[in-house]
């Protein structure tokens, strides 16, 4: 055990050393080169970043773009394909279609109800409550708890006979329907997934939110007052044109982060074919589960799902002009 | 007539007060409700952990645990190597954050405080690798690891902390380094220090509220992280504690799951960041929302 340590300790000391001689080199042979000193100590602070960013970053994303026209499973060479592997995901695959859906309504549910509820949240605690300290660490508590955690809690709390379903029987005896069983049953998937992760961010959504909202000018609310507007006109008018910069940050990581779910999909058994699963656990399957080492064709996935994240991201940012508002500038 | 006019705004006074009032009981009622659907799954996980295998099923349930089964925190422990398992995550999670506070201060010092070209382009590139999901980059991680025959060792966890990887760490540095006025650090080029004196004995006690930030921020993130050691590591001894969670769960029976048992690793695994959140709390929130509300 101590070997491994010692291992992984002098890995880690060489390629901080290295890091180190790059920077120094940079700072040392530039200005020799008739660059500014001042240049010279800018590049080589960022050197860790630079170098960093060359070889994990595009390096890898070169890399991947190549792999995803190729046919490799790690043992041989790569072998050209083409499109091959995208056509063969976008025409064939059984559990593909199935999966860019639920990661897509997933997304689409929760990201909606976990803004507005957030807001909502913010809005009360923006009320000079008393004790905002202790609302506020109460509510971004579940942000905290490793992920995992909070994915085997909520398959404990929705199982068949969990609390949740306890609790709620009167209401399903009174529906004349039985305990669903959320996270087997391909009907309440989905919503299971939805009141899961609502659990999870609504709160530290709203802490962000509250940021925000504290940046609002009182006189702005005392205008709306004078002119006779209601609790409505105050909310429309003054609160979302001035927390929309939040709830546009928000709502861009949202996206990313819901397209990006990872750990439920791997922790609750989903049936790839019929109910779908996370498209990061489809990619994760085909490139390292189970024997699997489909590098091409996961790599092409990765793809597609970049190209979604891009599409969503930028159709975010084009509607975003109508509704986010920017103090510095002109309507 | 004299009268009703002056009594008019009396009364409109006390019913905006009586008003206030009651929205104000109306919204301590709302928070406590949200409270209360935080809490609740909270304190079942807790609840549940300590109790006797047989009353995880019953009904209706048993709210509070009896008999209470502390035992199942010691019987857990004992089922996978779990002491490793925390050496382990201590280990990964110490070496990633101590490389990426330092990367990521450097880096942020150098754009922040000298000017070079394309300076300001650079920065956006890094700003917009916030964007790129890390699945696309995994694979060929993945594959320059494995061609440097660091598959099942601890290496692909730690060392590429050590390239300044977080860009929001790197942004939330610099705003603060920026704040900082330059006269600080023309007295000390007076008094004949050079660059890394200065970056170490002046400017990184100057922002060490953004370095807490980022430490707490980077611990959570490591701590927690799932995929990497998912990926990474094969031999079981290995594992950090999240992975053996993961393989606890897989090891559940379907016909009696012992839930005590994994609530119970839940919360012990929880503790620590839990821990630091009580105490860092400020520096958790600051380091969350200083993209929403500056970005």
């Amino acid at each position: 055990m101590l070997q491994w340590y010692l291992s992984t300790l002098l890995d880690y000391m060489l390629a901080a050393a290295g890091i180190a001689l790059v920077m120094f080199l940079v700072y040392t042979l530039l200005p020799r080169l008739g660059v500014k000193r001042e240049t010279a100590t800018g590049i080589a602070l960022i050197m860790p970043w630079l170098l960093g960013f060359a070889i994990w970053t595009a390096y890898p994303i070169i890399a991947s773009l190549y792999y995803s026209f190729t046919d490799y499973n790690v043992f041989q060479a790569p072998r050209w394909v083409g499109l091959d592997n995208y056509v063969r995901i976008l025409t064939q695959d059984p559990s593909f279609w199935p999966s860019i859906k639920l990661t897509l309504l997933y997304g689409a549910i929760s990201l909606p109800l976990g803004l507005a509820g957030a807001l909502g949240v913010a809005m009360l605690l923006a009320r000079n409550v008393r004790g905002t300290g202790i609302w506020r660490t109460l509510y971004y508590l579940p942000a905290v708890l490793p992920g995992v955690a909070v994915v085997l809690l909520w398959q404990w709390l929705l199982g068949t006979n969990g609390l949740f379903n306890v609790t709620l029987s009167p209401i399903y005896n009174l529906l004349g329907i039985g305990r669903p069983s959320w996270f087997t049953d391909e009907r309440f998937v989905l919503p299971g997934l939805v009141i899961m992760s609502l659990w999870g961010v609504f709160g530290s959504n709203a802490v962000i939110m509250l940021a925000g909202l504290k940046n609002i000018p009182i006189h702005l609310y005392e205008a709306v007052d004078m002119d006779g507007g209601g609790s409505w006109t105050k909310f429309r008018h003054v609160t979302l044109p001035i927390v929309s910069p939040t709830l546009f940050y928000t709502l861009i990581l949202g996206i990313i982060a819901a397209v990006k779910t990872f750990e439920p999909g791997l922790f609750i058994k989903l049936n790839p074919r019929t109910s779908g699963t996370f498209l990061q656990v489809l990619i994760y399957s085909n490139a390292f589960a189970g024997g699997n080492s489909k590098m091409g064709y996961a790599s092409a996935m990765s793809w597609i799902m970049l190209v979604i994240i891009l599409v969503l991201t930028l159709l975010t940012f084009r509607s975003s002009a109508a509704f986010v508002f920017y103090e510095g500038e002109r309507s | 007539m004299a009268a009703i006019p002056r009594e008019q705004p009396h009364i409109r006074l006390t019913s905006t007060k009586s008003q206030h009032q009651l929205s104000q009981i109306g919204t301590y009622i709302l928070l406590t409700l949200g409270a209360a659907i935080i809490l609740i799954p909270l304190y079942w996980m807790i609840a549940t952990s300590l109790k006797a295998d047989t009353k995880l099923f019953v009904l209706p349930p048993q709210i509070i645990p009896d008999p209470v089964v502390w035992s199942n925190y010691i019987d857990v422990w004992a089922i996978q190597p779990f002491t490793g398992y925390f050496l382990n995550t201590i280990f990964v999670t110490l070496l990633a954050m101590g490389g990426e506070i330092l990367s990521c201060a450097l880096v942020a010092y150098g754009f922040a405080r000298f000017r070079f070209p394309g300076r300001d382009a650079i920065f956006i590139l890094l700003l917009s690798t916030m964007m790129l999901p890390g699945i696309i980059t995994m694979i060929p991680s993945f594959l320059i690891w494995r061609s440097l025959g660091r598959i099942d060792t601890f290496s692909p966890l730690t060392v590429g902390a050590l390239f300044a990887w977080g860009p929001s760490y790197i942004f939330l540095l610099r705003q603060f380094f920026m704040t900082i006025p330059r006269e600080i650090e023309e007295a000390a080029i007076i008094d004949g220090a050079n660059v890394i004196d200065i970056f170490w004995k002046v400017m990184l006690p100057l922002v060490k509220p953004a370095l807490l930030a980022i430490a707490v921020l980077s611990f959570n993130g490591n701590w927690n992280n799932f995929m990497g050691p998912l990926i990474y590591l094969n031999t079981p001894a290995k594992y950090p504690v999240i992975l053996g969670l993961y393989t606890l769960a897989g090891s559940l029976s379907q016909e009696a799951p012992k839930w005590n048992y994994m609530m119970a690793m839940t919360v012990i695994m929880s503790i620590p960041i839990l821990l630091l959140y009580f105490r860092a709390q400020k520096y958790f929130i600051e380091g969350l929302t200083v993209g929403g509300v500056k970005g």
